[in-house]
C-alpha cells in the first residue's frame, strides 16, 4: 500500500511540468565562443526537440521518464550528450560545443514570429517583428504602431500633422526612444521625429513598460521603445518599395547592402517621399494634411574580427512642411494663416565591442553618438528656432561573478548637449554635461530572475540624480510568467519645443521662470499565461503600471480661455494605467488579438484634480490577421475605439464658450491586403475605414489671425478615409 | 468487386470535376529541417498550379494541394528532386543535393 502511495507521489511530481533552460555556445578553431543559433536538443526517449534562439538559449519540458539523455546537435560542431536527471528540472545548463575536424557550415536561420512577449526577458519587452510592421505598410514609424495596443499614437495638432507617441497615457517624451540602444528622437526631434524614420528601415520594435535597465540611461520614465534597424548582416541584397495613396502622397524607399573584404558588410539606405497636393475635404479652408518633402539617408557599417566587433553609420535627414490655409505659401501669402516646418538633422553612430579570447562571458562595448539637428516652425506670426548639438558616450563592462547565474553589468556615461531654443523674443538656451556611472546585478535562479541597477548622473543644472531600478520575473509554472518593475527616471523638459503644437492658437504662453528637471517613480507588473487552444499557442496578459511625478512640467489649459500656464508640478500628478491582451489563433494562420486599456491620468489642472486633456479613459482594440496556407495572401484588420476624453473649455465670442468639453466615442478601422510573389509583394490598404470624422477640429477657422482661433483640440482624424497601394522589391541575399 | 466499383466512380466523379476540384497528396520526401521547409515551400508555393504546398520536416512529410490540369503530380516530384530532395519513388538530383546545406543533406539532422 505504501509503495502505490509512494508510486503515486511520484508519478504526480513527474506529471507536473519539468522544465530546463539552457545557453549553448560553439567554440570554433581560433575563434570566440559565440551563442549558438538554431542548435537541436533532442530527448533520447521522447525524441521530442527544440532548437536554441538566436541568443543560443533554450528551454526544453523534460519527459516524465527522468533520467533522460539530451542530444545536443547543430552543423559543424562535435555532438554533445547530457543525462538529466530528476534533480535537473528548473535547472540552468550551460553547453560548450566544439568544432568539427572539417570546418562545416553554420546554417542560420530564424522563425519570424510577428508579435511576442518575450518568454526569456526579464522585463514585459513586446517585440513586433518584421511581419507585424508589414500590417501597416505606410510609411514611418507613427504608422507601425498601428497594430499595437501598448502604445498610442496620437495628433498634436489639426494642422501641422505631427504625431506623437503615448505610453500609459503620458506624452511621448516620458518614453525614451533608442536606436539600436543610442539615443533617438530626443530634444529638438520628440516633436516631429516619428516621421524622419522610415518604416522600411526598421526590422523589429521592442517595447518595453515602465522604466528601462539602467545601462540605457536615465530618461526611460513610463517606457522604453527600442528600434531595430535592418543591418548589413541580415538584411535583403536589394530592397525598392513604392507607395501612393488617395491624398497624393509618395514614397520610394529602396536599400541594399555590399560586402567589402571579408570583414567588412555595408549597407546604403534612402528615402523620399511627399504630398504635394493641396488636401481641403472638410471645406474648412484649411490644408487637412500639410503638404510635404521629405528625404532621409543611411550609410551603416559593419565590422567582424576575431576579437572585435563594430557598427558604425551616419545618417541625415531632411523634411520640409507647408500647413494651414488653402493657397498659403511662405514666402507670397503673408496674409494668410499658414505652418512651416523644417527639420534637418545629421547624425553619427558608432558602436564597438570587445571580446575576451579566454573569458568568452565578459565583453566591453562603447556605444558613440553625435547629433546635430535644427528645427524652424512657424505657427501663423509666431516663429520658433531650435538648434541642438549633442554628443553621447556609453561604455558597458558585461560580465560574471563565478559563474553565469550571477551576471554583472557597469559602466560610464557622458552626455553632453548645447540646445537653444527661440521663441519669437525669447531665447532658452542650455548647455548640460552630464557624466554618469551605473551597476547592474542579474541573478538568474531556477524560477525568479532578479535586476537590481542603479545609476548616478551628475548634472551640471540640476545636481545629482540617483536612479535605482529593479525588474524581476517569477516562472509559476512553465506557462505562467510574473513580472514587477519599479525604477525613478528623470528628464530635463525643453518647454517650447516639447509642446510646440500648443503654438497652433491665439493664446499666449506663459511660462514660471523656473523650470525644474522632471522626476517620476514607476512601479508596475505584469502577468503572462501562456496556453494550448487547439494545439496552437496562445497567451493572455495583464498588465498594470503606476506612475507617479515628483516634478513634472504641468501645461494648465484650464486655468482660463486665453492663457496656457507652463509650470512646475505643486500638487499631484499621477498615472495608471491597465492593459488587457489576449492573442488567440483561432484557427491555424488566422489570429485574433484583442486588448483594452483603461487609463487614469490626473493632475492638478485649472485648480482641481482632473483627468489629462485628450487622453482617453479607455480603449478597446481588435486586430484580425490571417494568412492562406501557401502564404502568398495575408489579410489584417485592426479596429480600436477610442473612449471619452477631455478637452479644454474654448471661447466663441466675448460671451459664448464651448459647453461639452468631452470629445466623443470613435472607431478607427484599418485594413491591409498582401499579396506575396516570389520576388514582389503588392499591398492594397485603406486608414480609417469607417470615415470617422471630427467636424469641429478647428475653432474659429475663419479669423485665424482673431482671438478665438485654436487647432489644438483635436481629438479624432480630420481627413476621412484613406486608401493606398504599395509595392516591395526585393533581391535576397544568397543562403552559402 | 465492391471496392473496385467505388473506385471506377471515384474516377468517374474526378474525370467529371477534374478542371474544377484541385487534388491533395502527401509525399514523403528526405527533407529534414526548418531550412528544408523554407526551401521546398517557398519553391512550391510559387509553382503555377500549385494551391498550397507544407512540409512537416518532423515526419518528413510534403502535403500539397494543386490542380491536376496545371501541374501534375510527376512534375511537383520532379521539382522536389531538383531541390534536392527525394520524392516518394523520385530520387534528389545529386548534384542538388551535393549543393544542399549540411542540415538538408540526407540524415543531416542527426550528423
Amino acid at each position: 500500500m505504501k509503495s502505490i502511495f509512494t508510486i503515486a507521489f511520484f508519478l504526480i511530481s513527474f506529471a507536473g511540468f519539468s522544465q530546463l533552460k539552457g545557453v549553448i555556445y560553439g567554440k570554433a578553431v581560433n575563434e570566440t565562443r559565440k551563442h549558438l543559433h538554431n542548435a537541436k536538443i533532442t530527448s533520447l526517449i521522447t525524441k521530442e526537440f527544440v532548437e536554441t534562439d538566436e541568443h543560443g538559449v533554450f528551454e526544453i519540458i523534460l519527459g516524465k521518464t527522468l533520467p533522460d539523455t539530451l542530444i545536443f546537435s547543430t552543423f559543424g560542431f562535435r555532438n554533445d550528450t547530457l543525462i538529466v536527471t530528476n534533480k535537473d528540472r528548473f535547472s540552468i545548463i550551460e553547453i560548450n560545443l566544439y568544432e568539427n575536424q572539417i570546418l562545416e557550415e553554420l546554417v542560420i536561420s530564424y522563425k519570424k514570429t510577428t508579435h511576442s512577449i518575450s518568454k526569456l526577458k526579464t522585463l514585459h519587452v513586446e517585440e513586433l517583428g518584421e511581419g507585424e510592421l508589414r500590417k501597416a505598410a505606410c510609411c514611418n514609424l507613427s504608422e507601425s504602431f498601428e497594430t499595437n495596443a501598448s502604445v498610442d499614437v496620437n495628433m498634436t495638432d489639426a494642422i501641422s500633422g505631427a504625431k506623437k507617441i503615448q505610453m500609459m497615457g503620458l506624452d511621448g517624451v516620458y518614453t525614451q526612444i533608442q536606436m539600436e540602444n543610442i539615443p533617438y528622437m530626443r530634444g529638438l526631434e520628440s516633436a516631429f521625429g516619428l516621421g524622419s524614420m522610415p518604416g522600411t528601415w526598421v526590422e523589429s520594435i521592442q517595447i518595453t513598460k515602465g522604466t528601462g535597465n539602467v545601462v540605457n540611461g536615465y530618461e526611460s520614465m513610463a517606457g522604453l521603445v527600442n528600434l531595430e534597424l535592418k543591418k548589413p548582416q541580415s538584411m535583403e541584397k536589394f530592397y525598392f518599395n513604392a507607395y501612393g495613396n488617395r491624398f497624393g502622397r509618395g514614397e520610394l524607399n529602396s536599400h541594399g547592402k555590399l560586402n567589402v573584404g571579408k570583414k567588412w558588410q555595408t549597407g546604403l539606405f534612402g528615402h523620399a517621399s511627399g504630398l504635394f497636393s493641396e488636401v481641403d475635404n472638410n471645406k474648412d479652408g484649411f490644408r487637412d494634411i500639410p503638404m510635404s518633402k521629405n528625404a532621409s539617408f543611411l550609410n551603416r557599417w559593419n565590422y567582424s574580427g576575431k576579437r572585435m566587433e563594430a557598427q558604425m553609420g551616419v545618417n541625415a535627414y531632411y523634411e520640409s512642411k507647408e500647413g494651414g490655409q488653402t493657397g498659403f505659401s511662405a514666402s507670397r501669402t503673408p496674409n494668410l494663416y499658414g505652418v512651416t516646418i523644417e527639420n534637418k538633422h545629421v547624425d553619427v553612430f558608432a558602436k564597438t565591442g570587445f571580446l575576451f579570447e579566454k573569458k568568452p562571458y565578459q565583453s566591453i562595448g562603447i556605444v558613440y553618438n553625435l547629433k546635430y539637428q535644427t528645427t524652424h516652425a512657424q505657427f501663423g506670426k509666431r516663429i520658433f528656432n531650435g538648434e541642438e548639438k549633442r554628443g553621447y558616450i556609453n561604455a558597458i563592462f558585461d560580465g560574471i561573478i563565478g559563474n553565469t547565474n550571477h551576471g554583472i553589468k557597469g559602466g560610464l556615461s557622458f552626455v553632453f548637449v548645447d540646445l537653444t531654443q527661440k521663441l519669437d523674443s525669447l531665447t532658452l538656451p542650455r548647455i548640460e554635461y552630464v557624466p554618469g556611472a551605473f551597476a547592474e546585478y542579474t541573478f538568474k535562479g531556477l524560477r525568479f530572475t532578479g535586476v537590481v541597477g542603479a545609476r548616478g548622473d551628475y548634472h551640471n543644472l540640476y545636481g545629482f540624480q540617483f536612479s535605482p531600478r529593479f525588474h524581476g520575473k517569477f516562472s509559476v509554472t512553465e506557462k505562467l510568467d510574473l513580472r514587477f518593475t519599479a525604477g525613478r527616471g528623470f528628464r530635463v523638459p525643453n518647454v517650447i519645443i516639447d509642446n510646440i503644437s500648443l503654438l497652433a492658437t491665439s493664446r499666449n504662453w506663459v511660462i514660471e521662470k523656473n523650470i525644474e528637471a522632471e522626476v517620476s517613480w514607476n512601479l508596475g507588473g505584469s502577468i503572462v499565461q501562456e496556453f494550448k487552444f487547439f494545439r496552437r499557442k496562445a497567451n493572455i496578459s495583464i498588465d498594470f503600471y503606476h506612475t507617479y511625478f515628483e516634478n513634472q512640467l504641468i501645461v494648465d489649459r484650464d486655468i482660463d480661455m486665453n492663457n496656457f500656464y507652463f509650470s512646475n508640478l505643486t500638487g499631484k500628478s499621477y498615472s495608471n494605467s491597465f492593459q488587457t491582451e489576449i492573442s488567440l489563433p483561432v484557427l491555424p494562420r488566422f489570429d485574433v488579438r484583442l486588448a483594452y486599456k483603461y487609463l487614469d491620468v490626473k493632475a492638478e489642472y485649472g485648480g482641481k484634480m482632473q483627468q489629462q486633456v485628450m487622453i482617453p479613459t479607455q480603449r478597446g482594440f481588435v486586430n484580425l490577421a490571417y494568412k492562406t496556407r501557401n502564404k502568398r495572401w495575408e489579410y489584417d484588420a485592426t479596429l480600436s475605439v477610442y473612449g471619452k476624453s477631455r478637452l479644454h473649455m474654448v471661447h466663441f465670442s466675448p460671451t459664448e464658450h464651448s459647453t461639452d468639453n468631452m470629445s466623443k466615442v470613435y472607431p478607427i478601422l484599418n485594413a491591409q491586403i498582401t499579396h506575396v510573389f516570389k520576388k514582389w509583394d503588392f499591398y492594397i490598404g485603406g486608414e480609417n475605414l469607417t470615415n470617422y470624422k471630427q467636424k469641429d477640429a478647428l475653432v474659429d477657422p475663419q479669423n485665424p489671425f482673431g482671438s478665438y482661433f485654436d487647432a489644438t483640440r483635436v481629438w479624432a482624424p480630420i481627413q476621412g478615409v484613406n486608401v493606398y497601394v504599395g509595392v516591395r522589391w526585393k533581391l535576397k541575399s544568397e543562403k552559402s | 468487386m465492391k471496392t473496385i466499383l467505388i473506385i471506377c466512380i471515384a474516377f468517374l466523379g474526378f474525370s467529371f470535376k477534374q478542371d474544377v476540384k484541385p487534388q491533395l497528396v502527401t509525399i514523403k520526401t528526405s527533407a529534414e529541417c526548418g531550412e528544408c521547409k523554407e526551401r521546398i515551400e517557398s519553391k512550391l508555393n510559387y509553382t503555377k498550379g500549385i494551391v498550397f504546398s507544407e512540409l512537416d520536416f518532423k515526419t518528413q512529410v510534403l502535403t500539397v494541394k494543386f490542380k491536376p490540369t496545371k501541374v501534375t503530380l510527376e512534375q511537383i516530384k520532379q521539382i522536389v528532386s531538383d531541390l534536392g530532395y527525394d520524392a516518394d519513388d523520385v530520387k534528389a538530383n545529386v548534384d542538388a543535393q551535393k549543393a544542399l546545406p549540411l542540415c538538408c543533406q540526407p540524415h543531416g539532422m542527426s550528423k
